[in-house]
């Protein structure tokens, strides 16, 4: 098959992109399978695509904080009743059941929940704590290369 | 199943009861993508900042407006283009000068590891119109009828910007990128 005309082309932009109905999509394919000159532009078209997704996505310079904001500032209880608070008041309650009831009054099973339950909220926090050192490492990263790329664009 | 991932609908839904901190993880799950695309856009990262902020308190403030959840996506990135032409068409006698093309940017034989920089000058030649329909389509996926309600025009019209923008890019990118291919870069 050859393109002589160019109504009968399919939308080769959309096909990459996504765009086509089903139907159009399974026409665009057969098309493709016997049109050299439909197959090189397409593949042209998804090398540009290719080449756009190159494009690293920026850091942000700093979160965007609501909390910090007086207008956004939590009610009190927020403020008390934060993860950390929670995970404390879970170990202490634990702890308290485990020595009241004693060994053979209480369901073991309840006690190892809400320590582990707990512990992982404690856990949970902890790895927010390195991820938002993994980020900010990042940032450093990008700073690194964007000095790297202003000494090349002044090269 | 009993257990779910908090979704986006159940964080828009507490966050209208006044739940701060539902919205605060939907501004953490949506900054990065909103600040991208305002860079892209302004080209400047304290603006890409100083707007990210102002989309998401408009955002918050007008979250009672937003009629279905499920669209929450293309309602925060109209309110994001909003905010982002508006700067442009304050900085635009300042914008013109710095969009002026740099020669030195046009060299073609690039490292591979510059291809990066050499699709931000890309898209940097394009125009605002075209480089957002860009932007929207191949790094936010949005479809085009959605692209449409974000920029408030028809699907035509969104069609023929990232038409003329892809036929554009691929004028300066492909044969950067077959050459790389090849190792002649």
């Amino acid at each position: 098959m050859s393109c002589v005309s160019p109504e009968s082309k399919p939308d080769w932009k959309a096909y990459v992109l996504r765009e086509l109905g089903q139907d159009a999509h399974r026409q665009a394919e057969a098309h493709l399978a016997t049109c050299s000159i439909c197959h090189e532009e397409v593949a042209t078209l998804r090398l540009t695509l290719d080449t756009l997704s190159t494009l690293r996505e920026e850091e942000m310079p700093r979160r965007i904080a609501f909390v910090s904001d007086k207008v956004f500032e939590p009610r009190w209880w927020q403020r008390v009743f934060n993860p950390t608070f929670a995970a404390g008041v879970l170990v202490a309650v634990a702890i308290l059941i485990h020595g009241f009831m004693g060994t053979g009054h209480t369901s073991q099973d309840q006690v190892d929940a809400a320590v582990t339950k707990a512990v992982s909220q404690v856990e949970a926090r902890h790895m927010q704590e390195i991820r938002a050192m993994y980020e900010e490492l990042d940032v450093r990263n990008k700073q690194v290369a964007n000095m790297y790329r202003n000494a090349v664009l002044s090269r | 199943m009993i257990f779910r991932e908090v979704e986006d609908p159940d964080l828009i839904a507490k966050a209208r009861r006044g739940d701060v901190e539902a919205y605060n993880l939907l501004v953490s799950r949506w900054e990065k993508r909103v600040f991208n695309y305002l860079l892209r856009l302004v080209s400047n990262r304290e603006d890409a900042m100083d707007v990210s902020q102002d989309v998401f308190l408009k955002a918050y403030q007008s979250l009672p407006k937003l009629d279905d959840p499920a669209r929450f996506p293309g309602w925060l990135f109209r309110i994001a283009h909003n905010e982002a032409f508006s700067l442009l068409r304050r900085k635009r006698p300042e914008a013109e000068l710095a969009g002026e093309p740099r020669p030195a940017e046009l060299n073609p034989r690039l490292l591979p590891i510059e291809l990066s920089l050499a699709v931000e000058t890309a898209l940097g030649r394009l125009s605002p119109d075209q480089r957002e329909a860009v932007l929207l389509k191949v790094y936010q996926g949005f479809k085009f009828e959605e692209m449409a309600e974000i920029l408030e025009c028809p699907v035509s019209t969104v069609k023929s910007r990232l038409y003329t923008a892809l036929d554009l890019l691929k004028a300066t990118l492909a044969p950067m990128q077959k050459a790389a291919l090849r190792g002649e870069l």
